[in-house]
């Protein structure tokens, strides 16, 4: 638990990392750094676009699976570590950071 | 079966009567017991058993007639139809071997047969022959065999067979009511048709028809209501997915909850994409276990640990694209970098005035990124011009946790070229505090991928070779640790703090070193040598190789290579009761058996593991404590060593006297390494900068220097084998990567040939100096001389 929280901050605390998020299978938002009504429209939006994204690979090879999405747009970047079910865990969750590059 | 029994009941009830009358015929017949109870006798005893009215042949052969008849089902049929089929099909009486097997049927007539209407066959039985009797006896005989014990031979004995075509059985006869009028019947089916035209006109008025009416009861008609739980409906609709498909042919653990039909969901449905959404992760949460998500079970989970994990190192990818990719030295291209966006599949370029001039000019025009051709030939080294190399930093590995440690010594995996071991630890005494030795990886420049805090400064470090995860960590204090690096567990996996004959001087140098045991006939073998200012040499054993995983205290039994060096000069000065500490040791790259160790007091002696009495050779040169001595490892004569008195000496193993001395700046050169590439590349490092030396270009002055922090000094340096950069550690934890540009190839195709004349601070000597051919070494440079 100690070894995720560091690594939660410390990606956190990066110099171009806007905030972070973590969203669990529903689609709800645990644990986030952004306000109530912005995280709740990334979480909702976001979660749509993996849950398709994870189809989409899976549709063309169901033994294939979604392990990073990348959404890089004009001001920024979104990065979504879905939940792989090869990993055993009951609790799924998703990861969203948002990383505004400086340079 | 019951059914059977019902069925033969019906035929034994039916010919019950019968039977019984042939068992009357039977008596008188055949003289055979009567069964009393079955006969009928009226008001004056008479016997008026009805007789049969046709008594079949029992010698006649009944012809089996197959399946057809034989099988159940076609007897199964309603009893009504049943009898009806009696009237069509009369039997032609009753075989007395049936009335002995109705006999045993006969306890269970039912009351299905009533007089009448047995009597009604009865008389219908005479009027035309047919062969249901014998149907019903094929029936009833095989049923009796089927309630017989099936033995083996029974199942094996070959039956026979016979199918023949019965007669055709009618079972519904709607005969037409139409003729044609060209058939044999037409004339008089028109006659009856006029009779009965006729009949119908003289009918109305007629006194021989009445007309009559009739009215039936109606029942009184009863209303009843039922009413019954509401029918819950649902509706359910999936989008069907092969992926979905696949998970539930594997996954089968999962209860097979009943899906819905799988629908495709059309995109004319009404329902909007939300439902649809929502169906789907209803699905999705139906499919897998659902639980409650508590945000705790996530947060600790390791699934969400390897995310984590991932993410970090995609982020310090994403920041960290551009040195890592020169690191790789992946080919420049041109990138255009519009406002905001910094497109990362390209490296950054070279900061040269005119690129940057193209660059904003072509910002302007908004163009995306390209590779102009004409820029690109710029960049290309015309032959005649030659660029001065040059360091350029990368990028540091520093974080929060090694700030204001010294760094000591760093050393490479021997099978993971990007795996980094930083040891960090005070080389003096009175700066001392805890030390840390961290493992760095490529991938993550900004936290180490493992930690391991030790009790004291770490002052050497090395990887093994044989196992490449054992890291083995000397201290200030002398003791040894082996770590894991592949646990994450910050234990050490071997200690030496129980062993009596340990180091009492910090160790300032270790090895694994590969050994041809020759004697022992056994391959290579991996030995750890240690070097510390105790004066001794130590080799290290592991009890227990390779299969402690546990926390095991190594048990050392070291063979002692007693290295006094001040030995030698006892004899010739005054009595040094001590032994002179040392500093540093190097094994010759060919030859495992004999090696290179330096001292405190600046000599450097060539040992044998051999022979622990004696030195083979000194080598007397500097004046100070010699900090580092390393073998070129091409050019296996000739080896370097960096000392505390501000020089680098380039040494020939055959010559007691120095070859070469750099000495460029006054200040302890603290570290040394020839370059993997190149054997006249070496980079030293004093206090204030690393330099580069090459001895094909200059002999006097490094060919290119990099200058610290102010406040900073630079401790180590370290080249990279699988690419042209160069590490070097410094006094407040940073360990800075830097790139090597435009070092000239070491096989240059041009020969230089110079003539210097170089007074040695020792000896006069005249050097003849060239750039060879590819093939010749630095030997070649000393054997002229």
């Amino acid at each position: 638990m100690a070894e995720v929280e560091e690594t939660l901050k410390r990606i956190q605390a990066h110099r171009g990392v806007v905030a972070t998020m973590v969203v669990n299978a529903e689609g709800i938002p645990i644990r986030t750094t952004l306000d109530n009504s912005t995280t709740v429209q990334y979480a909702g939006l976001l979660h749509q676009l993996t849950m398709k994204a994870r189809s989409t690979v899976r549709d063309i090879d169901p033994q294939n699976e979604l392990t990073f999405l990348r959404i890089r747009s004009k001001k920024h970047e979104i990065m979504v570590a879905p939940e792989s079910k090869s990993i055993l865990a009951p609790n799924r969750c998703k990861k969203i950071s948002f990383f505004f590059p400086k340079n | 079966s019951s059914g059977s029994q019902r069925r033969a009941s019906i035929l034994s009830g039916i010919y019950a009567n019968k039977a019984a009358s042939s068992r009357s015929l039977s008596t008188t017949s055949d003289g055979k017991a009567v069964d009393r109870a079955s006969l009928v006798f009226d008001d004056e005893g008479k016997d008026v058993t009805p007789h049969p009215l046709f008594r079949s042949d029992p010698n006649t052969v009944v012809p089996r007639q197959g399946k057809l008849l034989a099988s159940s089902a076609y007897f199964g049929a309603t009893g009504s139809g049943f009898l009806s089929s009696f009237s069509t099909h009369q039997t032609s009486g009753v075989n007395g071997s049936l009335g002995s097997l109705s006999r045993t049927y006969g306890s269970s007539s039912t009351s299905l047969s009533n007089a009448s209407t047995t009597e009604s066959i009865l008389d219908e039985i005479q009027k035309r022959p047919c062969l249901l009797t014998s149907y019903n006896f094929s029936d009833v005989q095989v049923r009796q065999e089927e309630i017989r014990e099936w033995t083996k031979e029974d199942l094996d004995r070959r039956v026979d067979i016979y199918l023949t075509e019965t007669e055709t059985i009618w079972i519904l006869d709607m005969p037409s009511v139409v003729v044609s009028v060209e058939s044999e019947d037409a004339g008089r089916v028109l006659e009856r048709n006029r009779i009965y035209v006729d009949i119908c006109k003289n009918r109305p008025g007629n006194d021989r028809y009445v007309e009559k009416m009739m009215q039936t009861i109606n029942g009184a008609a009863k209303n009843k209501e039922v009413q019954c739980d509401k029918i819950i409906m649902e509706d359910k609709g999936l989008l069907v997915t092969s992926w979905d498909l696949y998970d539930s042919f594997n996954v089968s653990e999962i209860e097979p909850t009943s899906k819905a039909e799988g629908s495709r969901a059309t995109t004319g449905k009404s329902s909007t994409t939300s439902s649809l959404m929502i169906s789907e992760s209803a699905v999705l949460a139906r499919i897998h276990e659902e639980e409650e998500c508590h945000s705790e079970a996530i947060l600790t989970s390791e699934n969400f640990q390897q995310n984590l994990f991932f993410m970090e190192r995609i982020l310090m990818e994403n920041i960290f694209q551009p040195k890592l990719a020169a690191y790789r030295q992946f080919p420049v291209l041109i990138g255009l970098f519009l406002i905001g966006c910094p497109v990362y599949s390209l490296q950054i370029v070279k900061t040269k005035q005119e690129e940057h001039d193209k660059e904003k000019k072509d910002k302007e025009e908004q163009k995306d990124a390209f590779v102009d051709p004409s820029i690109l030939s710029d960049l290309n080294k015309t032959p005649e011009e030659i660029v001065p190399p040059r360091l350029e930093r990368l990028w540091s590995y520093i974080c929060d946790l090694t700030n204001g440690h010294n760094v000591s010594s760093m050393a490479w995996s021997k099978v993971n070229p990007d795996l980094l071991a930083v040891g960090y630890g005070a080389f003096d005494c009175k700066e001392q505090k805890k030390g840390l030795a961290c493992c760095w990886s490529l991938k993550n420049p900004m936290w180490p991928e493992r930690i391991f805090r030790c009790e004291h400064g770490v002052t050497a470090l090395d990887f093994s070779m044989a196992s490449p995860n054992l890291l083995a960590v000397g201290m200030y204090d002398g003791s040894v640790t082996i770590y894991n690096v592949r646990s994450c567990n910050d234990a050490a996996l071997l200690d030496s703090s129980e062993s009596s004959n340990k180091h009492t001087g910090p160790i300032w140098q270790m090895r694994w070193v590969e050994q041809d045991r020759g004697a022992t006939g056994d391959g290579k073998k991996e030995r750890l040598i240690c070097i510390s200012a105790d004066g001794r040499i130590t080799e290290w054993f592991i009890q227990k190789r390779l299969d402690c995983i546990d926390l095991m205290k190594i048990k050392r039994t070291e063979s002692d290579k007693r290295k006094l060096p001040g030995e030698k000069e006892r004899k010739r000065e005054a009595l040094i009761s001590q032994q002179a500490a040392g500093m540093c040791f190097d094994f010759h790259p060919k030859d495992t058996n004999f090696y290179l160790a330096g001292t405190e007091e600046g000599h450097i002696h060539k040992c044998s593991c051999s022979c622990n009495e004696q030195f083979l050779e000194t080598y007397r040169g500097h004046k100070g404590p010699v900090y580092k001595v390393a073998w070129n490892p091409f050019s296996s004569d000739m080896f370097l060593s960096c000392s505390a008195d501000w020089s680098i000496i380039l040494w020939h193993q055959d010559s007691q006297t120095p070859i070469l001395t750099f000495s460029s700046a006054t200040a302890f050169v603290h570290d040394v390494m020839w370059s993997p590439k190149s054997a006249y590349i070496f980079a030293a490092v004093n206090e204030s900068r690393v330099e580069i030396w090459d001895l094909s270009a200059s002999i006097l002055n490094p060919v290119t220097s990099c200058f610290a922090n102010p406040r900073v000094k630079f401790t180590s340096v370290l080249f990279a084998k699988n690419t042209d950069c160069l590490l070097v550690g410094d006094s407040k934890g940073e360990v800075s990567v830097f790139e090597l540009q435009n070092l000239a190839a070491p096989n240059n195709n041009k020969v230089r040939f110079t003539r210097t004349r170089w007074w040695s601070s020792e000896a006069c000597m005249l050097v003849w100096y060239f750039i060879p051919p590819k093939g010749a070494s630095v030997k070649d440079l000393a054997n002229r001389y």
